[in-house]
This record gives structure tokens, sequence and C-alpha cells, in this order.
């Protein structure tokens, strides 16, 4: 079977260890991401995997081979890069067909398989065309045509939204998942964004300084975050986070609720605060409150809330919603 | 772990390294010995620091070596000055500013040769143009390349004649890069024009002028074929360089000391370059 | 700073330095033009004036004919150094680029004063011909041109290593991936990336190799080697009295230069200036 498996693996960039030992099993036609902030090691990991740069220590092993030691053409993956890496001297056809060509495959049959991944990704009216005469959207998809054309076990991605609108980010972000389900096979998705981790992902591996955090659904990561940084990283807005003192009084290390799991009322609760700013989004309102014995609380309520900037209001953790760390 | 080999193979500078190394290196490092010997290419005779001695004891070599430097910094200052003041005439959107630019760039692209031997009948003394038209206003024209006195001055107007082309296109290039952001700040300031171009261009021009500087001294510390097509270091040895000097003692045959005039101008131009290099670099603007 | 139209005043100084360019940067180039026109005894006066009987083709064939066709045997001779050396030039000049900008290691800083040293320091001539003579090269075209490479390098490797910093490393990436070896990620992608760049250092290097007098003057001795520079220097005591055979010869030695100048002035423009911004 197609998976990926990685054991003990370790990266230093001269004296400095990016990557502290990663043990994981990415399953056959999973769509795995690999979130965390920018530095948490997720891209050189990709790129361990890809073979674009060598692990210091531990083994790669794809669809059941131990591809340590090998070439990045010769693991069965593709990669779809950050910045597209279209080839600006070549017509999108000769783009997605260049590795086809290198490995001297017949002319008809590289014709062939090149027009096959162009119409799965409806590219048909660009072939000729330079990468220069196509917008974000449509170089976005003949980047992916290339890695398609390879037939590869794996497909990586290495941010590949990030350079894209919010409009067709959302978009795309969908086209990848129908992709996915198509052509089954795969995938490793590399972001710092946790909207495109939770959309997309069947498997979700949250990385923080090389190691990883925790692996899991995004519905696990979401109601049993492993820790604290789990818990901060996962959701939007950021959960509350209290430590020290404050927590102490808490009963633990750190305390956290998220802010669409407090309830608010004008006359009564667990927490009062001074209303310092008020956010309204529409579907739903985010409030800023000062509170003493915490410092800041974040509180998202359903739909609209009237409620000024100076106001006192009460705030409750929802039971059985609160987070303890140890 | 077994390291894969890097997609940059450093076969690749190979050729250029062995071409570079053979008939670039080799010789340079060659010359140091070969300049304490008396040597005929094939058998070479140590003989200390004899071919030094004489070309800081007769008096042609040592002339050699001061006129190398008046040459040099003439050639140099004329060319930064005269260099930026027409790149600035020929930005300041002047008409035929286009045309402009390539006639006064052109004569960087002409063979020296050609250009020695046309300013040769120009600079003739008694036919010559130049003069002909000096003495329209009353003027009796100089000697200017058989005159001991003037000659290498003659030949460092030529110079600057063919090579204050590539200076302004350097200094054009330049104040191009200066944003015109800085001008209407300057301006709103109250800033006259000539305020401008000493508080603004010439503090923002620097790179280029460091460039222009740089360039032509190692250009003219090196300077040969324009001479040679010119006045050949003549009259007597009173515009002779260290090229010059190298190329005669090469031809009579006194390798050892070419090769040690060599040496020379080598160091010459490392003590030149080096500390003004560094002295350009410390004064750096972080801009 | 917008320039849609122009003051009176940028007027009245464009006509004023217009006047003073064409005297001082035109006048040498009109008086070669008419002195190779002129007869031999209105070109002994050195005037500055029309010609009174046009004489060019005779001047021309002339020119051509004399020494027993020297000068086409010199612009071949020359065409030969200038296309082989350019040729190799950017070749190596590339590929020594993109290692230097590619991989930076201990080796770079060693490349690096390599480039210095080659942009610095004047060439030891006589312990060059030593080796020349070693390696059997010496007065030869294919010395010549070898001469030419090692002398042009630097300049060819600084303006590439610059370039190819602007070229995303993604791209060789994604060769790899697509399954490149080294030699094809050059060649198939990085090469006709580079092209830009190579016609500028094309043509610059074309005109400084054509116009060099020094080196084919040291290392390249002897009638049947000789090249433009060098034909045009010696028919100056030749043509000692005959000046309009001698700017006839200068003539056709510039026209090449004003050719290649005409087409590209750009390239050109984009060559000298590389690096002078940056410093």
């Amino acid at each position: 079977m197609a998976g990926v498996v990685l054991k003990s693996l370790k990266k230093s960039f001269g004296a400095v260890e990016v990557i502290k030992g990663i043990d994981l099993e990415v399953k056959a036609g999973e769509f795995c991401v690999f979130v965390g902030p920018s530095g948490c090691g997720k891209s050189t990991l990709l790129r361990i995997i890809a073979g674009l740069e060598q692990a210091t220590a531990g083994e790669i092993w794809i669809d059941g081979r131990e591809v340590t030691g090998a070439e990045p053409s010769d693991r069965g993956i593709a990669m779809v890069f950050q910045s597209y890496a279209l080839y600006p001297h070549l017509t999108v056809r000769e783009n997605i067909g260049f590795g086809l060509s290198l490995a001297r495959l017949p002319k008809d049959q590289i014709r062939a398989r090149v027009d096959a991944a162009a119409a799965a990704l409806q590219l048909g009216p660009l072939m000729d065309r330079k990468p220069k005469a196509l917008s974000g959207g449509q170089r976005q998809r003949v980047a992916i045509g290339r890695a398609i054309v390879r037939d590869p076990k794996v497909f990586l991605f290495d941010e590949p939204l990030s350079n894209l609108d919010a409009a067709l980010r959302a978009q795309m972000r969908i086209e990848l998942t129908d992709l996915h389900r198509r052509l089954g096979a795969t995938m490793i998705y590399v972001t710092h964004d946790q909207i495109e981790a939770m959309t997309m992902a069947d498997k979700i591996v949250v990385l923080n300084a090389g190691r990883i955090e925790q692996v899991g659904t995004p519905m696990q990561l979401y109601n049993h975050p492993a820790t604290p940084f789990v818990a901060g990283f996962i959701g939007s807005p950021k959960m509350n986070l209290f430590t020290g003192e404050t927590a102490r009084a808490l009963g633990c290390t750190t305390y956290g609720i998220r802010p669409e799991h407090l309830a608010l009322s004008p006359t009564a609760g667990t927490w009062q605060g001074k209303v310092r700013h008020i956010e309204h989004l529409g579907a739903d309102t985010v409030i800023y409150l000062d509170v003493p014995s915490l410092g800041e609380l974040v509180a998202r309520v359903a739909g609209e809330m009237a409620a000024d900037r100076g106001d006192m209001l009460w705030a409750s953790p929802m039971p059985g919603r609160e987070f303890r760390f140890d | 772990m077994k390291q894969r080999p890097s997609p940059y193979p450093y076969w690749f500078v190979l050729p250029a390294a062995v071409v570079f190394v053979t008939l670039f290196l080799v010789p340079t490092v060659a010359s140091f010995w070969f300049s304490m010997t008396r040597w005929d290419l094939f058998t070479a005779e140590f003989i200390g620091w004899d071919n030094y001695r004489q070309f800081f004891k007769e008096p042609f070599l040592v002339q050699g070596l001061v006129n190398t430097l008046i040459y040099a910094f003439v050639t140099s200052a004329t060319k930064s000055v005269l260099g930026l003041l027409l790149a600035v005439l020929l930005t300041s959107g002047i008409l035929w500013q286009g045309f402009l630019r390539s006639v006064v760039f052109f004569p960087v692209l002409v063979s020296t040769i050609g250009v020695g031997i046309t300013f040769q009948a120009l600079m003739h003394p008694t036919k010559g143009v130049i003069n002909l038209a000096l003495s329209w206003v009353g003027i009796d024209g100089p000697s200017w390349l058989s005159d001991p006195g003037l000659a290498l001055y003659s030949v460092a107007f030529i110079d600057l004649w063919k090579g204050v082309g590539l200076a302004t296109l350097i200094y054009i290039a330049g104040l191009a890069a200066i944003s015109p952001d800085y001008y209407e700040a300057a301006r709103i300031d109250g800033a006259t024009r000539i305020q401008q171009f000493w508080r603004v261009t010439l503090p923002l021009v620097r790179p280029a002028t460091v460039t222009v500087i740089t360039l032509s001294l190692i250009g003219g510390l090196r300077s040969f074929d324009i001479i040679w097509a010119t006045t050949r270091g003549g009259p007597g040895f009173s515009s002779d360089v260290l090229a010059s000097v190298i190329y005669k003692q090469y031809q009579a045959g006194f390798y050892g000391l070419a090769t040690a005039g060599n040496v020379i101008l080598f160091l010459l131009i490392a003590i030149i370059i080096l500390p003004l290099t560094w002295w350009f670099s410390s004064r750096e603007v972080d801009l | 700073m917008t320039r849609n139209s122009l003051s009176v005043r940028q007027r009245n100084t464009g006509l004023i330095a217009t006047a003073a360019a064409a005297v001082i940067f035109i006048t040498p180039f009109l008086y070669i033009f008419f002195m190779a026109m002129k007869t031999k005894k209105e070109a002994a006066l050195f005037l500055f004036s029309w010609p009174r009987e046009w004489h060019f083709w005779s001047n021309l064939t002339e020119v051509i004919m004399a020494r027993n066709y020297m000068l086409l045997l010199a612009y071949m001779n020359s065409t030969l150094i200038t296309v082989g050396a350019v040729t190799l030039l950017i070749l190596f000049g590339a590929m020594v680029g993109y290692i230097l900008q590619r991989r930076p290691s201990g080796w770079n800083r060693l490349i690096y004063a390599g480039v210095l040293v080659g942009l610095m320091v004047p060439p030891a001539v006589v312990p060059t011909i030593w080796v020349l003579q070693g390696l059997h090269l010496f007065k030869t075209l294919q010395g010549m041109v070898l001469i030419q490479v090692a002398y042009g390098l630097a300049f060819s490797v600084l303006l590439y290593r610059s370039f190819i910093a602007t070229i995303p490393r993604d791209l060789d990436e994604a060769a790899i991936i697509d399954g490149a070896k080294p030699l094809q990620i050059f060649v198939k992608v990085i090469l006709p990336l580079l092209r830009p760049v190579t016609v500028t250092l094309i043509v610059v290097q074309s005109i400084a190799i054509f116009n060099d007098f020094t080196n084919p003057l040291y290392y390249l001795p002897g009638k049947e080697n000789v090249t433009v520079q060098l034909t045009l220097f010696n028919f100056q005591s030749q043509f000692q009295s005959q000046f309009n055979l001698l700017f006839m010869n200068i003539l056709l030695v510039t026209i090449p230069p004003l050719i290649v100048f005409v087409f590209f002035n750009r390239q050109i423009v984009a060559g000298m200036t590389a690096g002078a911004v940056k410093g």
C-alpha cells in the first residue's frame, strides 16, 4: 500500500537541529496535512520526504520500500511548489510533459498522458501558452497537472495556495479535495493556515519546533488537544489560555477555554469584565473583555450582540468545554 | 548515511578552472620567480633583487612609474567628473537625449588603435585640425604629441575622449536608481537645483562613483594600447608608462626585467585599489 | 519627474549640448570618413574637408588587396578568435556562475578570490608566453582563444552569477523531481533562461575581443596570424604616405562595432553598467 512511514527522522543544518526525531505513518490514500507556525520544520520535513533534503538520521519508507537514500525522481512522488515553479521558457504542454520527455517516453505516449492530465484539470485551451500568460489559479492547475502526469504514489504540496487571493483559495480547497477523492492517492500537504488544515485533512500533524505536537483528525484536535500549543493553534479566534497564578487558581498549570464556548450575560456569570473592543462579523460577534482576575478574555457569540465599549458583561465557560493542561 | 551527490557538481567549474589556472594564475605566480632572474625563456639565472633595483634606479624606468601614476589619476579624475556632469545633463530631459547618449558612448566601442591614429592626425602640430582651429582664434597650438612636457597629457585627453562615455553610462544607471521622491522631498524643503545636486545627487550616486573611479583607475594603471598607438612612449621616454616599458623590455629580450615590471604594476594596482576599496566600503551609507 | 514637454530652457541646453557633442564626439568620425574617401594627395593635407573626388571603391579595393589580401586574412583570424573565445566564455562563465550562486561552500571563497584576481590583476605577459610555449600554443589561434577566455572569464562569471540569483531555486527542484540529472537541469532549465544576459555578454565580449590589440601583439606574432587591430597598427608605418588607405582601414574597423551598437544598444548598456548601481 502506498503509505509513507517516517522512522526517527532527524535533520540538522550545521549545528542547528531543525527536525528532532519524527515518527509518523501516513496511510495509503490519506490526505495528511502538516501544520505549524513558520520555522517549525514542516517544509523541511516535506522536502526530506521528497528527497530534496537529506535526513541526518532516520528512515523514510514510501509504499513499503525504503527510499531514504533514493533520488527524488525514484521515490514515486510528485511535488507542487509554493511558487508553482513552472518552467518559464516552456509551454503548458511542455511543462506538464517535461518529466516524461526526460524519461524518454515515446512522443505519442507523452501526448496522450499530458492530454489526459490536462483534461482532468480543464487546461485544454491553455496548452500552448507560456506560464507568464496564465492567471494565478491557472498556474496552480498546471503545477498540479505536472504532478498528476507522473502518476505518483504520493503527492506533496508545499503551501500551494498561499499565493492566491482569499476567494480563489477557498475554491482551490474544494478542487483539491475533489481531486484527492477522484485519484485516491496519498497526499501530504504543508500549510501554516489552520483553516486549510481543518477543511481538507483526513489527518492533521501539528508540528512545533521540529517535533510532532499531536496527530489526529481535525475534530480530534479541536475537541481533544493534547497540549496547550495545539489548543492555541487549532481554532479561530484562538483559544483563551491562562497560565501561572490564574491557572493555578483554576486547578491546573494551563487553563483554556475557546471563545465560542463562553456564554455572555449582562447580569450573572463566572467572570465579570469590561468590554474593550467589539468585532461585528455578521454571522457572529467577537467580544474582547478585560477581566480583572484573568486579563484579556475573547468570546464569540452567534448573531448580533447588542453591547458597547465600556459595558460590563459576565462570561461563563460552557460545561464540559474547559481544558485543563498539566 | 550515504551522501547523495549534489545537483550542482563541482566538475562544472573544471573547464573554466583549468584554463584560468594554467593561463592566468600559473604565469602570475611564476612571475614572482622570473622577476628575480636573468631569463631568455629557456634558462633563468637567479639574480635576486637586481631587476627591481634597476627599475628604481634607471631614470627612464622611474619616469615610467611616475607617468603611470600621473596618467591613471588624471584620466580617472577627469572621467569621473566629466562623466557625472554629462550624465546629469543627459538625464535632465534635454532635446535629443537618446541620440546624445549614443554619441558620447560610441567611442568606447571603437578600436583604440583607430582612435589613436585618428588623433595623431588631428593633433598634428602644423597640419592637424585642432591647431588649425586654434589658429583661427589666434592661438598658436602646441605640438600635442611631440612636446615632451605635453605628450602624456595629450594621450590622457584622447583616453578621456574615448572612455568618458563608459563613465557617463555608469553614472546614468546610478542616477536612474535614485528615487525621484528624494528630489521632490528636497524641493519641498526648499533646496535649489545646485543644492539638490550637492545634497541629494552626489551622496546617492556614490555606488556609481565608486565603480567609475575603481574601473578607470585600474584601466589607467594598466593602459597600454592608446599610448602605443599614439606616441609609443615618446618623445624619448616622456610618455612611457609601466605597460609600455614592459613591452619595450620584452622586445629587447630583457624578459626578467619585463617580468619585474609586471610584478611592480601588479603591486601598484594592489596598493592603490585595495585600500581604496576598503575605504569606500567602510564609508558605505546604509540606504 | 515626468517629461512630456520640454521647457524652453531644456530645449536651449539641448541645442548647445548637441552642438558641443557634435563637435567633440562626431567630428573625429566624420574626419575618418572623409579621409577614407580622398585621394592620396588630398588626404596628405590632413584637412577636415569634403572630399573633392570620392574614391570609395578604389581605396577600398586597394586596402583589401594590400600586402596580398592581408586584411581579409586578418578579418578571418579575428572572427575565428572572437567566435571561439565568446562561445567558450558563455559556456564556462554560465557553468561557473551557476555553481557559484547555487552551491555556497568553502570552495566558493576560492572561486570568488579567483574572480577578483581576474578582474584586477594585470596578466604577467612574459611568463604567460613561457606557459604557452610549453603547451605549444604560442603563436596559435587556439592559444589566443584560450587567453581571451582566461582574461574574460571573471566578468562573465560575475554577470551570470548575479543573473542566476534571480532564477528561483524551485525550478531546479521541480526539475530534480521530474528526474533531471545535473547536466539536464543546467541545459534544459537554466541555460534557456539565461538568454538575455547571454546576448549581452556575446555583444560586449565580442567587441572587446575584436578590438583587442595588446594580447595579439604579445601572444600572436607572425604574418599568418595577423588580427584586424594588428594589421591596422602595422599599416600605420606602411601607409605613411597613403593616409587615405590608412583611414579606409580605420573605417572598416569601426563599422562592425557601429552595426552591433545600432542593433544591440540595450544589451551593451546592460552589460557595461552591470553591478554599477550595486557597487
